[in-house]
């Protein structure tokens, strides 16, 4: 009787210490705790090796050479949903800050324009008949993944410039998000013109693209889960030509402290949910919004595009710009132009 | 005469002389530029545009009178300066950047018709065109750029942009900085409160001018000569019409007080 009521007690005890270290090793991922775990692992644990460099993978921090991985898990479990997501994250307005950015970027070159009056009539030779056939802009969009704005540009181009001959490179390191642009790039004219193309490729080294080929880099909400930004930023300046456009539209601070409570709630409450209910896979958009909260403010990320060597378009008598604020710094366009001088 | 040398140093402390002006641009690189809304030689303000920015702005310029103030002159100014049409993302407000760098060099170039060669600085010195003479010559030149730069047919283009809300702030800043400009060339030193009606019956009479002009036919743009002419006519009129009201609204105050206290009211 007595042994039997021992051993009863010893098995419950036994069944807590498991439930108990279960729930200890699951991190739960609310706002407050998110907020805490912010401020607790902003150091790099010790007890690694010390050649290991680390960064942050969300509020987590990661060696650097499984943040590629953990990243390339999250939009691998995502691509088929990413544009749908979207819709419900941004209420929307994530379309209305792509067109912008495409607008405010004017791609295309008109081919009427800059054919005629450029080209003297008297060169008859060969190899001065090239320029009279106007070439388009090389732009490489890199993290374009799905080619939400690789579409815009080339609708822009040949809208707004009449020009059929500027083309996009689409480059991504995640191969179900580039499967899921060529399914949209099937139905549009673009991918048989050979205007669109769709490449593999890690962001911080584009073997693949030659020294000063690239008119135009852009890239849409992408370079905050860049391991290294520094290194991608002077990847993008080697590909680019002297006088190509370094463009980035990505999530950054917002300015007013009411509305960044009020945006606060929503990206760690709301966006994880959403995430739960449509995409089935919560961790995934928790690390979203916290990406977002570790990249660095509009101030900070254009003096690093500066540090690359890039020019910025600051406003007259207005130093230190060199970006454009979206929805109240929910999202930011950075821009930054390669000198013909080497500057570094 | 020993009062006139100390008038005449004054003068040449405010309004160096050229052989003075190279004493001054080499403290240049020892103090410090800060931005500051008041003319100062040893603060000078920094160049606003980038050597980049300078080479593209300048070569639109040129494209002006064909294109008009546009995108595309600014994209055929990048091809021309050895950039490529993508690198006019450098001006995030297009048309209206060019806009802004015409009327900042037009303004600028001002000093130069001041103290460049044959400039009006050795004509001044004699010291007998009064202050308003010499802000009439300067508006002259002024109107005179317009003119010789060939933008003046595509100025209404201009206007139109500057006319657009978001711009209105920026254009009214470059128009008193232009007011501004002119006075302190031509050697204005008042500190009083006519500062201020100055710059702004100055400004309103060059932005008036400037229309004028867009629809000037004759030689050497005669008519608006003539146009400005009256303007600054109309504005002494003003003057003195505002004085003598003035004077009248004083005297009745002074005499009213002193019936009051002839009467026995303490004041």
């Amino acid at each position: 009787m007595n042994s039997i009521s021992i051993s009863r007690s010893l098995r419950r005890l036994e069944r807590l210490q498991r439930l108990h270290s279960t729930t200890l090793s699951q991190q739960y991922r609310c706002f407050s705790c998110s907020i805490r775990n912010q401020h607790e692992t902003t150091k790099p644990p010790t007890s690694s090796s010390q050649s290991a460099n680390y960064t942050h993978f969300g509020f987590e921090t990661v060696a650097e050479n499984l943040k590629q991985g953990k990243v390339a898990e999250v939009f691998s479990s995502v691509a088929s949903s990413y544009d749908t997501m979207n819709d419900l994250m941004s209420l929307g307005i994530h379309r209305l800050w792509k067109d912008h950015f495409v607008r405010s970027l004017d791609p295309g070159i008109n081919p009427i324009l800059f054919s005629a009056p450029t080209s003297s009539p008297s060169t008859s030779s060969p190899a001065a008949s090239s320029p009279s056939t106007p070439q388009g802009l090389n732009i490489l969009d890199i993290a374009g993944g799905t080619g939400d704005v690789a579409f815009r540009m080339l609708d822009y181009a040949s809208r707004i410039h009449n020009d059929s001959t500027t083309r996009v490179t689409v480059a991504d390191i995640n191969p179900e998000m580039l499967a899921a642009g060529r399914k949209r790039a099937a139905s549009s004219p673009y991918s048989r013109a050979n205007r669109l193309s769709f490449v593999e490729a890690n962001a911080e080294t584009l073997t693949t693209v030659p020294s000063s080929s690239v008119d135009l880099y852009t890239v849409a909400f992408g370079i905050r889960n860049f391991t290294n930004i520094p290194k991608a930023l002077d990847e993008a300046y080697r590909v680019l030509k002297p006088g190509g456009v370094f463009a980035c539209l990505e999530f950054s601070k917002v300015n007013n402290e009411a509305f960044n409570w009020a945006y606060k709630r929503w990206s760690f409450s709301a966006i994880p949910i959403i995430g739960q209910l449509v995409a089935g896979d919560r961790d995934s958009y928790q690390y979203l919004v916290e990406s977002i909260e570790r990249f660095p403010d509009q101030a900070t990320f254009a003096r690093m595009i500066q540090n690359a060597g890039f020019e910025l378009p600051a406003k007259v008598g207005e130093l230190g710009g060199g970006y454009e604020d979206l929805s109240g710094g929910i999202a930011c366009i950075h821009k930054g132009v390669k000198p013909l001088e080497d500057t570094k | 005469m020993n009062t006139k040398t100390a008038v005449r140093l004054t003068r040449q402390l405010r309004h160096p002389l050229p052989l003075q002006r190279t004493t001054i641009i080499s403290r240049r690189q020892v103090v410090p530029s800060s931005t500051s809304s008041y003319h100062s030689y040893d603060h000078p303000t920094p160049p606003p545009y980038s050597d980049t920015a300078k080479s593209i702005l300048s070569a639109s310029l040129n494209h002006i009178p064909e294109h008009g103030f546009t995108r595309k002159s600014l994209s055929l100014g990048a091809k021309d300066a050895g950039y490529l049409s993508i690198s006019t993302n450098l001006f995030p407000q297009g048309a209206f950047d060019l806009i802004l760098y015409y009327l900042a060099t037009s303004r600028l170039k001002l000093q130069d018709s001041v103290h460049g060669r044959d400039g009006h600085e050795q004509q001044w010195a004699s010291g007998k065109i009064d202050v308003k003479e010499r802000v009439k010559t300067l508006v002259f030149d002024r109107l005179r750029f317009n003119k010789e730069s060939g933008v003046i047919k595509r100025w209404p283009e201009a206007l139109a942009v500057m006319a657009q809300p978001t711009y209105v702030p920026q254009s009214f800043a470059e128009l008193s900085r232009l007011a501004d400009d002119i006075y302190f060339l031509a050697g204005d030193t008042s500190v009083d409160t006519t500062w201020y009606t100055k710059r702004a019956s100055l400004a309103a009479i060059y932005a008036a001018a400037e229309v004028y002009q867009t629809q000037d036919q004759s030689a050497q743009n005669a008519d608006t000569r003539v146009f400005v002419d009256s303007r600054f006519k109309e504005l002494e009129s003003a003057q003195t019409g505002v004085s003598s009201v003035a004077e009248w609204v004083g005297y009745t105050t002074h005499s009213f007080i002193n019936v009051l206290r002839s009467k026995g009211a303490q004041i």
